[in-house]
C-alpha cells in the first residue's frame, strides 16, 4: 500500500526486488557454502585417513600416533607390491570382473533386445521376472549358493566366482539395457528390417552402435560390482594363487592383528580401478544409473 | 488325401498364423535371444531360491548328509531355547539398523541433491567429490572405518578426542554394545547417501524450470516451492529409491561382517548376519540358517511387489 502511494512506484518496486534478491542470494550462498563444506569434510576425511595411514611408518601408526605425517615413507607400498602376491590378486580380480562383465552384457543385451523389440507371448511375465530376480534379497540366496558352489567343486576357481557374480550382474545389466533400448526409436530399425536385415544384424548393426555410450556405462557398473564383491571371494577362494584382491587383503589380517599400513596401501591400489572408472564415466553416472532404475 | 499337399502353402500360412497368434509374432527369435537369460535365472536364481526353502526343512551340516525335519528349524527359531532369543533380537536389530539408515540416507541425500542442483561454480567437481564414497569398494570402506573406529589411541576418532579435545578415556566405538550399532549405521550412511543423491538429482533435472519460475512469480518462497513442486515431482523417484535401498540395506552384511561380525553380544546381529553366523561362520547348520532367511522373505515380498509394479509402469511410460 505504501508503495502504491508513492509516485515512483515502479523504481521502488524494482529496487525492492533487487534488495530481496540480494538478501536471498546471501542466504542462499551462505547455506550452500556451509552445507557443502560439512558434506565435503564428512565425505573426504576417511580418504585422508587412508592416505595418511599408508604413508606413516609403523612406529608412527602405533604407540606414538599423531594426526600429522611426520616421517612419510613408502615402505607399506613396497611391502604390498614386492612381498605379497598383490599383482597376482590384482590380475585375478581383473580376469574375474572382466569375464563377468562380458558374459553379463552378452546375456543382457540379447535379452533386452527381445524384450523391447520383439513381440511374443510372455513378454510381460518375463519383464516382471527380470525385476523380481533383480530384487531378490541376496541374503536368501547366500546360504544355498554357498552350499551349491561347494558341492559342485567351484571353490578355488575363477570360474566359480564368475558364475556366482552372474547372479547379481545379469538381471542388473538386462534391466538397465531394457530401459535404454526403450528410448531408441523403432523407426531407425524398421528401414533396415525392410531392406531384409534379420533381427540379429539389426541388433548388431543398428541398436548396439546407437546404445554404445549407455552400454559402456552399464558395463562399467557391472565391472565395479564384480570388482567390489568380497564375501564370496573370501569364502570360495582359499588358494593363494587364485585369490582376488579382497581375499588377498584379508590375508593381511592375522586373527585380530591388522597390518593397517599395508592394508591401507593396498586399499589405495585396489580402489584405483573403480575410482578411475567412476571419474571417467562421471558425466553419465547420474543420467545412466538413475535413468535405468527410474525415469525422472 | 492326395489333395492335401497342394494346399500345403496355405496350410503352412495357417499353421504359422496359428503359432503367431498363440505365441506372438517373433516368438521363435525372441526366446532364442532370451535363452541365456532364462538359463541364468533358472539355474542361478530360481534353483538356489528353491534350495533355500528345501534346506530350511532339513537338518544339514556343511558337508554332511541332509535329513528332513519338517518345520523343526522354524520352531527352533521361533520358540526353541537355543535360537529364539537371538532370533527375536535380530528382528529388532534389523529393524533399527535398516530403519535408521534409510531415514537418514533419504534426508541427507535430499539435502545433498538440493545443493548440488543449484547452479554454482565448481558444481561438477563438487558432485564428483560427494559421490566418491559410492565408487569405493565396500570392503575397503569397511576396513577404513574399522581403523577410524579403532579402540586404541591410534584410531582416528580416539586420536582426535585425546589430541584435540583433551579427553582421557578411550571410546570403544565397535566393542561397546551401546555404541556399536550406531557406529555401523554411520558407515552405511557414509557410503549409501550418494546413491540417493544421484537418484534425486536425476529426478530434479527432469522437473521443468518453468514450474519454479511460475511459482516464484506467485510469490512462493523456497520452502513452498520445495513442498509444492520438488517433492511431488520426486515422489516416484523417492519411493523407488527408498524401497530399493531398504531391500539392499536390510540384506547386506558387508559392513557388519568386517566391522563387528554381529557383536559385541549380538548388538549388531541383523538377520542376514545371523543366518551367516549360524550357517557358515559358526555352527554350520545350513538348515537353520536357511530358515532365518526364509522367515524374513515375506517382509521383502511386499517391497518387491510394490517396486515391480512401479518399475514396470515407468517402463511402459518410456
Amino acid at each position: 500500500m505504501a508503495v502504491a502511494a508513492r509516485p515512483n512506484a515502479a523504481t521502488e518496486a524494482r529496487s525492492s526486488t533487487v534488495r530481496t534478491w540480494a538478501a536471498k542470494h546471501g542466504i542462499r550462498t551462505a547455506v550452500l557454502v556451509v552445507g557443502l563444506t560439512i558434506f565435503t569434510v564428512w565425505t573426504l576425511f576417511p580418504f585422508l585417513w587412508i592416505i595418511e595411514t599408508s604413508l606413516k611408518p609403523n612406529k608412527d601408526l602405533y604407540g606414538d600416533a599423531s594426526l600429522i605425517v611426520k616421517h612419510p615413507t613408502l615402505t607399506h607400498y613396497d611391502y604390498v607390491l614386492n612381498k605379497t602376491k598383490f599383482f597376482t590378486y590384482f590380475k585375478n580380480s581383473l580376469f574375474v570382473s572382466v569375464s563377468t562383465t562380458i558374459i553379463a552384457m552378452f546375456i543382457g543385451i540379447l535379452a533386452a533386445y527381445a524384450m523391447t523389440r520383439l513381440s511374443f507371448r510372455g513378454r510381460t511375465v518375463m519383464a516382471r521376472t527380470i525385476i523380481v530376480t533383480y530384487l531378490v534379497p541376496g541374503s536368501l540366496l547366500f546360504i544355498p549358493v554357498f552350499q551349491i558352489a561347494s558341492n559342485l567343486q567351484l571353490t578355488n576357481k575363477a570360474s566359480g566366482l564368475i558364475i556366482v557374480y552372474l547372479i547379481g550382474t545379469v538381471p542388473f545389466c538386462t534391466w538397465l539395457a531394457i530401459s535404454y533400448f526403450n528410448t531408441i526409436p523403432t523407426e531407425l530399425e524398421d528401414a533396415a528390417l525392410v531392406d531384409g536385415a534379420n533381427r540379429f544384424q539389426s541388433l548388431v548393426q543398428i541398436i548396439i552402435p546407437l546404445a554404445l555410450p549407455a552400454l559402456a556405462v552399464i558395463a562399467l557398473f557391472a565391472f565395479t560390482q564384480s570388482w567390489n564383491e568380497f564375501l564370496f571371494a573370501l569364502l570360495l577362494i582359499g588358494r593363494d594363487s587364485e585369490k582376488t584382491v579382497p581375499a588377498g587383503l584379508a590375508g593381511l589380517i592375522n586373527g585380530d592383528v591388522f597390518q593397517w599400513g599395508a592394508l591401507m596401501a593396498s586399499s589405495i591400489i585396489a580402489s584405483l580401478p573403480p575410482i578411475l572408472i567412476y571419474i571417467a564415466s562421471q558425466r553419465w553416472v547420474v543420467s545412466g544409473l538413475a535413468g535405468g532404475a527410474v525415469k525422472g | 488325401m492326395a489333395v492335401l499337399p497342394r494346399v500345403a502353402p496355405s496350410g503352412e500360412v495357417f499353421t504359422r498364423s496359428w503359432a503367431t497368434r498363440t505365441f506372438g509374432r517373433d516368438w521363435k527369435i525372441a526366446w532364442l535371444f532370451l535363452t541365456p537369460l532364462v538359463i541364468v535365472l533358472v539355474g542361478l536364481i530360481a534353483y538356489p531360491f528353491i534350495s533355500a526353502v528345501v534346506l530350511s526343512t532339513q537338518h544339514k551340516v556343511v558337508g554332511g548328509p541332509a535329513t528332513w525335519v519338517g518345520l523343526d528349524n522354524y520352531r527352533d527359531l521361533l520358540i526353541g531355547k537355543q535360537y529364539s532369543e537371538i532370533f527375536r533380537n535380530s528382528v529388532w536389530v534389523s529393524l533399527l539398523y535398516t530403519g535408521v539408515s534409510v531415514c537418514i540416507k533419504v534426508v541427507l541425500g535430499m539435502c545433498m541433491a538440493l545443493m548440488l542442483n543449484e547452479k554454482f561454480r565448481g558444481r561438477t567437481v563438487m558432485r564428483a567429490i560427494l559421490f566418491l564414497p559410492w565408487a569405493m569398494p565396500t570392503l575397503i570402506v569397511a576396513l577404513t572405518w574399522r581403523w577410524i573406529y579403532d579402540g586404541t589411541p591410534n584410531g582416528l576418532l580416539n586420536l582426535l578426542r585425546i589430541d584435540y579435545f583433551g579427553s582421557k578415556e578411550l571410546v570403544q566405538w565397535l566393542a561397546n554394545p551401546h555404541i556399536a550399532l550406531w557406529s555401523v549405521i554411520a558407515v552405511v550412511i557414509w557410503q549409501g547417501t550418494p546413491f540417493y543423491t544421484m537418484m534425486f538429482l536425476a529426478g530434479m533435472q527432469a522437473i521443468p524450470q518453468e514450474q519454479y519460475e511460475a511459482a516464484s512469480m506467485d510469490g512462493a518462497n523456497v520452502f513452498r516451492r520445495f513442498a509444492s513442486i520438488t517433492l511431488p515431482s520426486l515422489k516416484p523417484v523417492l519411493i523407488i529409491t527408498t524401497l530399493l535401498s531398504t531391500i539392499w540395506t536390510a540384506n547386506s552384511i558387508n559392513f557388519i561382517y568386517v566391522l563387528t561380525k554381529g557383536g559385541p553380544g549380538n548388538a549388531t546381529m541383523t538377520f542376514p548376519m545371523l543366518a551367516f553366523q549360524i550357517g557358515i561362520d559358526g555352527a554350520r547348520q545350513l538348515g537353520t540358517a536357511a530358515a532365518v532367511s526364509v522367515l524374513f522373505f515375506p517382509v521383502f515380498i511386499i517391497a518387491i511387489f510394490l517396486l515391480t509394479k512401479r518399475m514396470l509402469a515407468q517402463e511402459e511410460r518410456a
